[in-house]
């Protein structure tokens, strides 16, 4: 199985979100908004990493 | 009349708390589902199951490192045992070795850890329920 870099990013950052989620919020409302923030958060610091990152050479 | 109040649904249940641990260690989920947190429970196993497998589907190695002459690698190894039985099965059923030359071996490698991690969080979680600090 050979994923691409985006689709490991984001099947890692939902399940990893939704795990957060359940761990630390305790309803259904604050779960939904804390895993989608979560999400969102992982996905947007690995962008702008690799973004910053995109100038050095490998 | 029957109780239906926060209070009774979120009982501590204190002799469960080493038995749920000792579920939750062995199998994602399993310590939520004993103390009858059966969504939790079945959200954790599918979730942390999918990340173990999926990380195992990417060539991860399951390595088993014990010592200190390499104290990141048997940190390495504990991350990936606290996952329990699955690890073990998956070593048994030979996925143990990886593949180092795959593109996704490192993927793979971080996926089987942070499932092993993430395992911990939900086994102090059990321990939490099961004492009554949270629902």
């Amino acid at each position: 199985m050979s994923p691409s870099h985006l689709a490991s990013l984001i099947l890692f950052a939902a399940l990893v979100s939704l795990v957060f989620a359940m761990l630390m919020r305790e309803d259904s409302r604050t779960r939904l908004r804390f895993g989608l923030t979560s999400f969102a958060a992982f996905l947007a610091s690995a962008i702008v990493v690799g973004w910053l990152m995109s100038p050095f050479p490998s | 009349m029957a109780d239906t109040s926060t209070a009774a649904v979120v009982a501590a249940r204190p002799a469960a708390a080493v038995p749920a641990c000792l579920l939750a260690w062995l199998l994602p989920g399993a310590g939520h589902l004993y103390l009858r947190r059966t969504g939790k429970g079945l959200i954790f196993l599918g979730a942390i199951g999918a990340l173990f497998v999926l990380g195992l589907a990417m060539d991860s190695r399951l390595q088993m490192t014990v010592g200190l002459d390499d104290i990141l690698a048997s940190l390495f190894s504990l991350a990936q045992m606290a996952i329990g039985i699955p690890y073990l099965a998956a070593r048994m059923l030979g996925y143990e070795a990886g593949q180092v030359t795959s593109v996704t071996f490192e993927y793979g490698n971080t996926f089987t850890a942070v499932a092993g991690l993430l395992n911990i969080l939900v086994v102090l979680d059990a321990y939490d329920v099961a004492v009554g600090r949270k629902a």
